[in-house]
């Protein structure tokens, strides 16, 4: 195990088993047929995903290639390092809390702190434009997904219900659900069934039996510090050591900072920078892969006199129409402890709410995830967005062991005031620091009033008391959203950008609505497809 | 208030400490003591942080709040970004310092002596008008938000203090659990190990 850990400056760069300080020996330094920008959940399904089918694939991460047994914690304060933590700029009524919130730096992305819970879109999420008049139509359907979808959950051995009630998939999942669910999972089960809602064990894409070479889960209740047994999926685990396997190069802390595009108006490469030196990456195709406000930021940052307005944005559309999902946490404090530190953090749900309900007086729907917390977690929450503090904050801590938790995970509607733009204060890299600017709109925030008033309900059935809600979000998705038409669209259905047809992204910014679920599996459905295409056009043409 | 500080006044997370692994033992055991020097703090930067800890975690021990004042000066001294920073808002190096100084000179004119000179309630009376953004404003807070100022101090002494074990012992929480992970999870179930109640409360 090396001596010490500097985050900043972790240097390793991998391939075939061997481990570079420097970048002299790069397997395709040449010029690679494709080369990722992001080694997260999208950019490690493509790598192995191309890879596999012969392509020289090169996926360049900014942050460092984690070892789980040496690197991570059993501990929250020193685990935050997992997080980006550069600094972004934020503004709108309703600021968003970046960092380990929602944003992953290394190899797996936000996958290696996600909770593993791994839901599919329902039909509906595809159509909202013409199902309840707001927002827009994907270019894909649920059809479109759906075969990748199984591929996703058979591939990574995703454990859930045998009937699966809400939604066209009904299970049931290749594994088998957790057993024993934890004392908040169990409270909030007999919460649902006092009230006639339908409830289930979480489907998760984290082991209920040994899989892969992988043991099983041992509910230690760490999934958002990185998994240290292996049991939770992750692309660092899983797809990216198969991607290497297949031939694949990852270069570990290095920093994309540029796209280049010829006379022609093609990309031709990357630059990326490693311990303050910059090298060049060239490539036949570049997919970016790297989340929502780093994508967005690099293509605005990388314009050039044939792109003024940077790549792929012909339709303005790049940074714009970000989303999150709102994300309260509803606390209600009971007689007996709950201990909600024990096991995974979410081992029950309810997508009862999912669906467009009129009656509730507004569109679209959320799920409720039965939620566990450590106490770091929990008491930063209270602080910081709840404004807790001194003897209030005391007070609820110490009965830390008495409360069972419910997190919402709501839909938010895409508005185009809510955007990524680059701001005048530069980064260590010399680029624009990312302005992220979000507001909660009036659909929004009644859907939140009815989810948090549901959560409550759900644990007062059973005798809880309701004691607190943290106002908290969860995820980013969109900012450079798909669609079939190139003038308010960023890239086409595969991926693939209107404007420039040798680059591709790829990741949860091509989202168009943000569905009322956790987003991973359809951010991974989406990657698997675009691999395929790739594939399929490479045999029709070439680039 | 301190009786009641817990409900397992007979547990210790450290005794446990033997069941982590090495690496997370590392760095919880750290977290005791002894601190190097301040890197980034002036003593009497680190002096006001120390006495604003003891209102905002509501806690009175210098070994807790030893470790919360070295969190924040590594904090502070680190070259890795804040993961987001309101528009208007300065880094935190100059946040935190110019608030620091801002806060002392408004004790000082609500109050005629600097901040680690007036009394606990005088010193919660401003920590809770700058929480609200409410406190008397004058040149220093220029480009200081007083609301910001006090939500970076409030979160990173609240991130220093809830991963100390002697805190998590009081909360009764089972702490770092691989490789042993649990066994028993459901509904009244503990491990052997796993914090237990008083017998005398109900
Ligand atoms: C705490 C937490 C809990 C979550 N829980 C769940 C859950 O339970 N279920 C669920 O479905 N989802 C969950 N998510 C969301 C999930 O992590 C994301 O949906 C998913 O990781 C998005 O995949 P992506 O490929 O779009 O981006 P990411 O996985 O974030 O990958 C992007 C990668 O690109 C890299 N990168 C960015 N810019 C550059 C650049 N310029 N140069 C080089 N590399 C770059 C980043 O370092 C990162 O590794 C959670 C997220 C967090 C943070
Ligand atoms: S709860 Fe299970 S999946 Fe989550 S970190 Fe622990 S062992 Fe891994």
């Amino acid at each position: 195990m090396p001596k010490s850990h500097d985050f900043v400056k972790h240097n390793c760069d991998h391939y075939d088993g061997h481990c570079y300080d420097h970048l002299d020996k790069r397997k395709y330094g040449d010029e690679a047929d494709i080369c990722i920008v992001g080694a997260g959940a999208a950019g490690g399904v493509l790598a192995y995903g191309l890879s596999r089918a012969g392509f020289k694939v090169v996926a360049i991460e900014a942050g460092p290639f984690w070892n789980p047994q040496t690197d991570f914690a059993s501990d929250e304060l020193s685990m935050q390092s997992l997080a980006w933590n550069d600094t972004r700029l934020v503004a709108g009524n309703d600021p968003l809390a970046m960092g380990h919130n929602n944003s992953g730096r290394g190899v797996g992305g936000g996958t290696v702190h996600f909770t593993g819970v791994f839901y599919r879109f329902h039909e509906s999420d595809f159509k909202v434009k013409t199902l309840d008049g707001v927002a827009d139509d994907w270019p894909i359907t649920y059809q479109d997904l759906d075969p990748y979808y199984e591929k996703i959950e058979r591939d990574i051995a995703v454990s859930g219900p045998k009937h699966f009630p809400w939604g066209p998939f009904q299970g049931p999942y290749p594994y088998p659900e957790r057993e024993p669910i934890s004392a908040n999972a169990e409270v909030f089960r007999k919460g649902c069934e006092k009230l006639g809602i339908r409830s289930v064990v979480a489907p998760l894409a984290i082991n209920s039996g040994p899989f892969d070479g992988r043991p099983p889960c041992i509910n230690r209740g760490f999934c958002n510090q990185g998994c240290k047994p292996n049991a939770k999926f992750s692309t660092l685990i899983h797809h990216i050591p198969k991607a290497i396997g297949q031939g694949a190069e990852v270069l570990s802390d290095c920093m994309v900072t540029q796209v280049h595009v010829d006379k022609a108006g093609k990309v031709t490469g990357v630059t990326f920078v490693h311990d303050g030196k910059e090298f060049f990456q060239k490539a036949k195709i570049i997919i970016l892969a790297g989340y929502c406000i780093e994508t967005p930021r690099l293509l605005m940052h990388s314009a050039c006199p044939l792109f003024p307005n940077g790549l792929a944005n012909s339709s303005g559309m790049v940074g714009k129409a970000l989303m999150t999902h709102s994300g309260h946490d509803v606390y209600c404090k009971f007689h007996d402890e709950v201990r909600i530190y024990k096991g995974t953090p979410v081992l029950a749900a309810t997508q009862e709410f999912y669906e467009t309900d009129l009656s509730r007086g507004f569109v679209r729907g959320y799920t409720l995830n039965a939620h566990g917390s450590r106490p770091l977690g929990l008491a930063k929450n209270l602080v910081s967005k709840a404004g807790n503090w001194g003897e209030k904050l005391y007070d609820i801590m110490r009965d830390f062991n008495f409360y069972a938790q419910v997190t919402l995970v709501g839909e938010v509607l895409p508005s185009l005031n809510n955007s990524v733009t680059l701001s005048d204060e530069k980064d260590e890299y010399g680029m624009p620091r990312p302005l992220v600017t979000f507001s909660y709109g009036e659909n929004d925030n009644k859907l939140i009033a009815h989810g948090v008033g549901k959560a409550q309900e759900i644990l007062e059935a059973i005798g809880g008391e309701p004691a607190f809600v943290i106002p908290d979000t969860g995820h980013l998705l969109g900012a450079c959203r798909m669609g079939n038409d190139p003038s308010n669209s960023v890239v086409d259905g595969f991926c693939r950008s209107h404007d420039i047809p040798n680059l591709y992204i790829c990741s949860a910014s091509v989202f168009v609505t943000s569905g009322g679920g956790n987003p991973t599996e359809t951010v991974m459905a989406i990657a698997a497809r675009t691999a395929d295409y790739i594939v399929e056009e490479a045999r029709k043409n070439s680039y | 208030m301190q009786e009641n500080r817990t409900r397992y006044p007979s547990y210790d997370v450290l005794n446990e400490k033997d069941q982590w692994d090495e690496h997370t033992r590392e760095i919880v055991i750290k977290r005791l003591g002894p601190f190097p020097k301040n890197k980034f703090l002036k003593e009497h930067e680190a002096e006001m942080i120390y006495a604003i800890a003891r209102h905002v975690v509501y806690d009175q021990r210098k070994e807790i709040l030893d470790y919360v004042v070295h969190h924040l000066d590594n904090t502070l001294s680190s070259p890795m970004g804040e993961n987001q920073r309101k528009v208007g808002t300065p880094e935190q190096k100059i946040l935190v310092r110019r608030g620091l100084k801002a806060t002392d000179n408004l004790a000082k004119e609500q109050y005629g002596a600097p901040f680690l000179k007036i009394d606990v309630q005088q010193q919660f009376s401003i920590l809770d008008d700058l929480a609200r953004g409410k406190a008397m404003t004058s040149e220093d807070w220029q480009g200081i938000p007083q609301k910001e100022f006090f939500k970076k101090l409030a979160t990173e002494i609240v991130n220093a203090y809830y991963s100390h074990p002697t805190v998590w012992s009081e909360i009764g929480y089972g702490g770092p659990a691989y490789p042993r992970g649990y066994v028993r999870v459901e509904m009244g179930l503990t491990d052997p190990w796993e914090a237990k109640r008083d017998a005398k409360e109900s």
